[in-house]
């Protein structure tokens, strides 16, 4: 690696802070529906059965988030692919900060990261299982109604032994953010490894053209720990300026490109 | 031109709103100042009941100007948090003999009887079945769809109507799913996916039901007597028992029981409900 790079930090570069912008906007819009889904969804697979929740005060039911989150997703990978990680998702903005404060960022390159990520597509594979195989079993006594902190106790307290584990295992992988930054989006959300799969359709995307050097100046930028147009990127933009030799792009990916 | 005049309205227009802002600002705090010494009041009950206890505690609440406190979730459950060490105000909970255990216990003052839930048969709209009584289900090529997995009474009570009818060997072989949530079972009903199910009768007047299938009465003769009565007390933990009883007192009134029996619960106050709390002696001795 001796063609490394120093991370810089180009001055007037405001992308990234547009981004935890509209990132911190996604989570006021988002961020209590996303709440409900961990911590109050009475089903093993949040966000995919709002519509027949007996759950009376989540957004996810009585508005149209339910709807427009699933019809918006599609959209968003056939234009940006995994932009939706990288930009809306509360879950991902939450995950990016705590990544913030970890011991290990993984910024690297080896063959433990390279495999890492197929624990996505396990959680896809779990989640898949759950939803069609078994009907997505409700395993908890909704709490229909309720206060705050009065509902948490009350959920967890009554909760079915499936439940509490299916939360724990996503709070642990949470909180396993403070040693591996961003360990559930990069290597555990099931979301996260549905888009995966199809954004290699995307119309546009974050690529690098054939003048890249792999110097990975791009990579220990990244909060997903990847580089352009690789597995886990999100197409996020904080590389956009980091290439010394200018070898990334934002737009269609041209073969001259490659 | 006459701007002075023009003047004098705007500011008595401005006057009326700023008058009428500080009224509706101030008129829930004055309406409960003096009666009570507190102005919010913690109410639990049994989840089935919360769409009825949501519209009530509006009313209530724009009545008095008291915070109505309310979560509504599995009596059982919460039955079992409240004979434990959880605290709550006022507890409206389903079976008998979870206030008559909380009364036993020392954690309730008293109970009255609110109201009773009903079973109904449901079928698509058209019923393509012919679905007429709870024996029909038990016909060859019936598809049925049962709530058997849903938290208690759900499946229970269903099972138990299906033994008391004699078909219940016969309805399980149609059954073509048991489903873990009732209110998730009702879209496979009204798509036609099912023939036929057993839900309490509150479940076909939820907004988002009401209409979308046909509600067949079921004998009462066939009901399991446990999960028929759901009744209203106040806790040991009140803070100000006048607000409790008088919000116990607005609850059984003849005005919000007919919230009550306009989602789907027969009133405790009608006659079929005095009935009722004869019959399966719903008194607080």
């Amino acid at each position: 690696m001796s063609n490394q790079t120093a991370i810089s930090k180009p001055d007037g570069f405001f992308l990234p802070k547009v981004r935890r912008g509209i990132q911190a906007a996604m989570l006021a819009v988002m961020g209590q529906w996303a709440f409900y889904g961990i911590f109050r969804c009475p089903f093993l697979v949040p966000f995919v059965n709002c519509q027949v929740c007996p759950i009376i005060t989540c957004w996810g039911r009585i508005t149209s988030y339910f709807w427009g989150f699933w019809l918006f997703l599609p959209l968003s990978v056939l234009f940006v692919g995994r932009a939706f990680c990288g930009w809306l998702c509360p879950g991902g903005f939450v995950n990016q900060m705590i990544g913030k404060l970890s011991f290990a960022k993984l910024r690297v390159r080896n063959r433990v990261l390279k495999f890492a990520p197929l624990g996505m597509g396990l959680g896809l594979l779990i989640v898949l299982a759950l939803w069609f195989g078994l009907d997505n079993p409700r395993s908890m006594v909704p709490i229909r109604v309720g206060e705050f902190w009065g509902s948490l106790r009350l959920s967890f307290e009554h909760a079915s032994p499936y439940w509490l584990v299916r939360t724990f295992v996503v709070l642990g992988l949470v909180a396993a953010g403070l040693f591996i930054a961003n360990l559930w989006c990069r290597f555990a959300c099931p979301t996260g490894g549905l888009l995966e799969l199809f954004k290699g359709m995307a119309l546009f995307r974050v690529f690098k053209t054939s003048a890249c050097n792999d110097c990975d100046a791009c990579l220990r930028r990244c909060e997903m720990g990847t580089r352009p147009d690789e597995v886990n990127c999100t197409n996020c933009g904080d590389c956009l300026k980091t290439c010394p030799v200018d070898a990334i792009k934002f737009g269609r990916k041209r073969k001259s490109d490659e | 031109m006459e701007p002075k005049k023009d003047g004098v309205k705007r500011r008595a227009f401005l006057k009326t709103a700023v008058a009428s802002l500080a009224a509706a600002a101030l008129a829930p705090g004055l309406l409960s100042a003096g009666r009570f010494q507190s102005d919010s009041l913690q109410v639990w009950s049994c989840g089935g009941l919360s769409e009825a206890f949501m519209e009530a505690n509006g009313l209530y609440e724009q009545r008095n100007g008291v915070q109505i406190n309310y979560t509504g979730a599995f009596a059982a459950a919460l039955g079992k948090s409240l004979l434990g060490g959880a605290v709550t105000e006022v507890f409206a909970g389903r079976v008998l003999q979870l206030a008559q255990n909380l009364r036993t216990a020392g954690k309730m003052l008293y109970f009255r009887p609110l109201c009773f839930t009903e079973y109904v048969l449901i079928t698509p709209l058209g019923n393509p079945a012919q679905i007429q009584t709870v024996q029909d289900m038990a016909r060859p090529g019936v598809r049925v769809i049962l709530p058997l997995g849903a938290s208690p009474p759900g499946g229970d009570a269903v099972m138990g109507i299906l033994k008391k009818a004699g078909v219940d060997q016969a309805v399980l072989k149609n059954t073509i799913e048991k489903e873990s949530c009732v209110i998730k079972m009702m879209p496979q009903i009204i798509s036609g996916e099912g023939a036929a199910s057993i839900v309490e009768r509150r479940l076909t007047r939820m907004d988002r039901f009401a209409g979308k299938v046909e509600v067949i009465p079921i004998p009462e003769a066939l009901f399991p007597p446990g999960p028929l009565t759901f009744t209203i007390g106040v806790m040991k933990y009140a803070k100000d028992r006048a607000l409790a009883d008088d919000y116990v007192n607005f609850i059984c009134s003849d005005e919000a029981q007919a919230i009550f029996d306009r989602h789907g619960f027969i009133p405790a106050a009608s006659a079929k409900g005095r009935t009722l709390i004869e019959k399966l002696g719903v008194k607080d001795v």
